[in-house]
């Protein structure tokens, strides 16, 4: 425990690395906020592209007001704005396509930014900071800086939140009430490049893409409300930010990267573990299901076969089902569990209770027969093959309305009378 | 009164004419079915009026107004492809965008309005699904919302984009219920349809339309063979469909 709590706290004796985490936190923030409409409206590649064009902005501020916070806020600013009205009015007036258009317009950009700084000699700009960040070498003007972002972008989403919702999500709907789908996206645009300003000291030009995409894709996986979307991607990008600073402090990682590996690492374990999403749980949702299609085909069976010989008996369930003996045990013991078998007499019968839902499945599975014979749906061989997998899904609504859509039929194709609902 | 005047409307889609010197007068309280076949402009007509596209000549009038100062009256229901449905919403937050034109700039929505989402929802039988994000709801329920979402915003234009794509039975008939209720209440209704069996049942005036504007009038009389055939043009599979449906 007590390395642990040296850990976290040894690190922030130095005021550096106090300015550090404040400001990667500002990052967190302000990106997981921007980044979730940039996700949402499907703008990354636009996102990344503006990162990378407010070079010659930066350089040229630094040109014309000399290095410092507010130059570099200005500069960059403009240089955004600039470069996101550019790509669309390239989109606009030909027939090149927007990735296209993006591609060209931030690779101008760049490229004439790096020339700028090679030719220029007395503007001094550390282009590797500039590219890869520095979060230990924040100033107290950035901080000053960043804090006034992350401010501006919380008001702003709090009180633009209806405006960006609606076009974002339907953008005809926006233009018919009034809502100028342009000026919302400019007015994007901009907070884009502010959040880009704020983040590029910590994790630099080439990482802050995914300081804006990756906390909020993260989230997205975890839940599909909007409120909750947002504060999550300010959560993760947090979190993200101050890990990977810590990370980058004890185990001397270049910040950004160490920044951006984290979020990534997030990322991988929504990705798997997410409750409604995760790949790791529909997995095991899978394997639930197989298990209750087998319980539910044990009851078919020993129904089927009730006035028979060996009919529930362990040996002839496992050789009809094809399924190991050991394995059907574990169901008959579940299902015994369940009261829905007893085994009075040394063999396993069906309980009243068993009976019924016994019964249920053979009106799932003829009904659906019926139903995909009539529709033409599946070849009239398929439908009992087809019928075996959905008898064990369809509810008691879906069976009710199928029912009533065949006009309450007595018989499957078959001519197997269809049991009534109880 | 005339609700929406269309004078000489011409609309291009990279460089080649959609809709070419359209003329309308659509009058109040009725049900308007705009029928041709794939390609032929009748959504371009539709997001025309409502200004969504560039008009290269002619005049679109709502109330006898520009359309821009008259446009918080209409409803639209776009077509169902046009959403992302993965979005994080859920059914009363989309019924809420209904009542957004009530609210002002940095207002919040009040009781009223959330009360009026709940009546809505009612009435197209959604109100359980209230909180249900939207990739979870059938085709059919999907459209309801957009209807409920329609009706919140207590319009006197309605425009629906192909409503009954995709839709059950049962919910077409809902939804057909609730426009009539919005005819008798004076409401115009404008709908993009494509399945000619049900035209003569549906709508009382028709808009028969392949880039130009074939006939425009009361269905009895507008829904001939002959006219359809104009409409249809080579597409005879559907025309002989249609032209059996008046036989019968």
């Amino acid at each position: 425990m007590d390395i642990l709590t040296k850990y976290i706290t040894e690190p922030l004796q130095y005021e550096f690395i106090q300015r550090a985490l404040i400001a990667s936190i500002m990052v967190g923030v302000s990106c997981g906020l921007i980044g979730t409409y940039i996700m949402l409206r499907r703008l990354s590649l636009i996102g990344d592209a503006l990162a990378h064009a407010v070079l010659p902005g930066v350089v040229i501020g630094f040109m014309i007001a000399g290095k410092g916070a507010l130059s570099l806020f200005i500069g960059a600013l403009t240089a955004g704005i600039l470069t996101s009205v550019l790509i669309s009015y390239v989109e606009r007036n030909s027939k090149i396509k927007e990735d296209t258009s993006i591609g060209i317009i931030f690779t101008g950009a760049f490229a004439l930014g790096i020339l700028l700084v090679s030719q220029l000699k007395q503007v001094h700009i550390d282009l590797s900071s500039y590219l890869f960040g520095d979060v230990l070498g924040v100033s107290d003007s950035d901080l000053i800086l960043s804090s006034v972002i992350t401010v501006v972008i919380i008001i702003s989403v709090i009180l633009f939140y209806r405006q960006l919702l609606v076009t974002s999500f339907d953008p005809t709907m926006a233009h018919i009430i009034g809502i100028s789908t342009a000026v919302v996206h400019y007015f994007l645009m901009t907070l884009l490049s502010m959040s880009i300003v704020a983040g590029l000291q910590s994790v630099g030009v080439i990482l802050i893409i995914a300081m804006l995409i990756t906390p909020p894709a993260t989230a997205f996986l975890i839940t599909d409300k909007l409120m909750k979307l947002l504060l999550l991607s300010c959560m993760f990008g947090v979190l993200s930010a101050v890990i990977g600073l810590y990370l980058s402090y004890h185990m001397n990682f270049a910040s950004g990267a160490s920044i951006v590996l984290v979020s990534v690492f997030f990322f991988g374990l929504a990705f798997l573990f997410s409750p409604k999403e995760g790949v790791f749980i529909r997995m095991l949702r899978r394997k639930k299901n197989s298990k209750i299609n087998l319980t539910e085909d044990i009851i078919k069976l020993i129904s089927k076969e009730e006035y028979s010989d060996n009919s529930g008996l362990i040996e002839s369930i496992s050789e009809k089902l094809g399924i190991p003996k050991n394995k059907i045990f574990t169901s008959l013991s579940r299902l015994k569990k369940m009261e829905l078998i007893d085994q009075p007499n040394g063999k396993y019968e069906l309980t009243e209770k068993g009976r019924k839902v016994a019964e249920r499945l053979v009106r799932s599975h003829r009904l659906w027969e019926t139903y995909i014979a009539e529709k033409n749906i599946v070849n009239i061989e398929d439908i009992h093959q087809e019928a075996e997998k959905f008898e064990h899904i369809l509810s008691d609504d879906l069976l009710s309305e199928i029912d009533e859509e065949l006009g309450h039929p007595l018989k499957d194709p078959h001519g197997s009378p269809i049991p009534k609902k109880h | 009164m005339n609700v929406i005047n269309v004078k000489n409307l011409t609309v291009t889609y990279n460089k080649k004419p959609a809709i070419k010197g359209i003329n309308l007068d659509i009058s109040e309280g009725s049900i308007i079915g705009i029928v041709g076949p794939n390609g032929a402009g009748k959504s371009t007509l539709l997001k025309a009026i409502l200004g969504l596209l560039p008009i290269d000549t002619g005049e679109v009038k709502i109330f006898g107004k520009e359309v821009k100062s008259s446009l918080k009256r209409v409803a639209y229901i776009p077509q169902k492809e046009q959403f992302d449905w993965d979005f994080p919403i859920n059914v009363s937050e989309v019924v809420m965008m209904g009542r957004y034109p009530y609210i002002s700039f940095f207002g919040r929505p009040d009781a009223n309005d959330k009360e009026i989402v709940n009546k809505v929802l009612k009435k197209v039988e959604m109100d359980k699904y209230s909180q249900t994000q939207i990739r979870n709801l059938s085709g059919g329920q999907q459209q309801r919302i957009f209807l409920a979402r329609a009706l919140a915003q207590e319009s006197d234009i309605y425009f629906l984009d192909e409503p009954f794509v995709g839709v059950d039975a049962k919910t077409e008939v809902a939804i057909f219920n609730l426009i009539k209720e919005l005819k008798a209440e004076g409401k115009t209704i404008m709908i993009v349809h494509h399945d000619l069996s049900k035209v003569e049942d549906y709508f009382d005036k028709l808009i028969l339309i392949n880039q130009i504007l074939i006939a425009f009038g009361e269905t009895k009389k507008v829904f001939t063979p002959e006219l359809l055939h104009r409409t249809y043009g080579g597409q005879l599979t559907i025309l002989q469909k249609a032209e059996q449906l008046i036989v019968n």
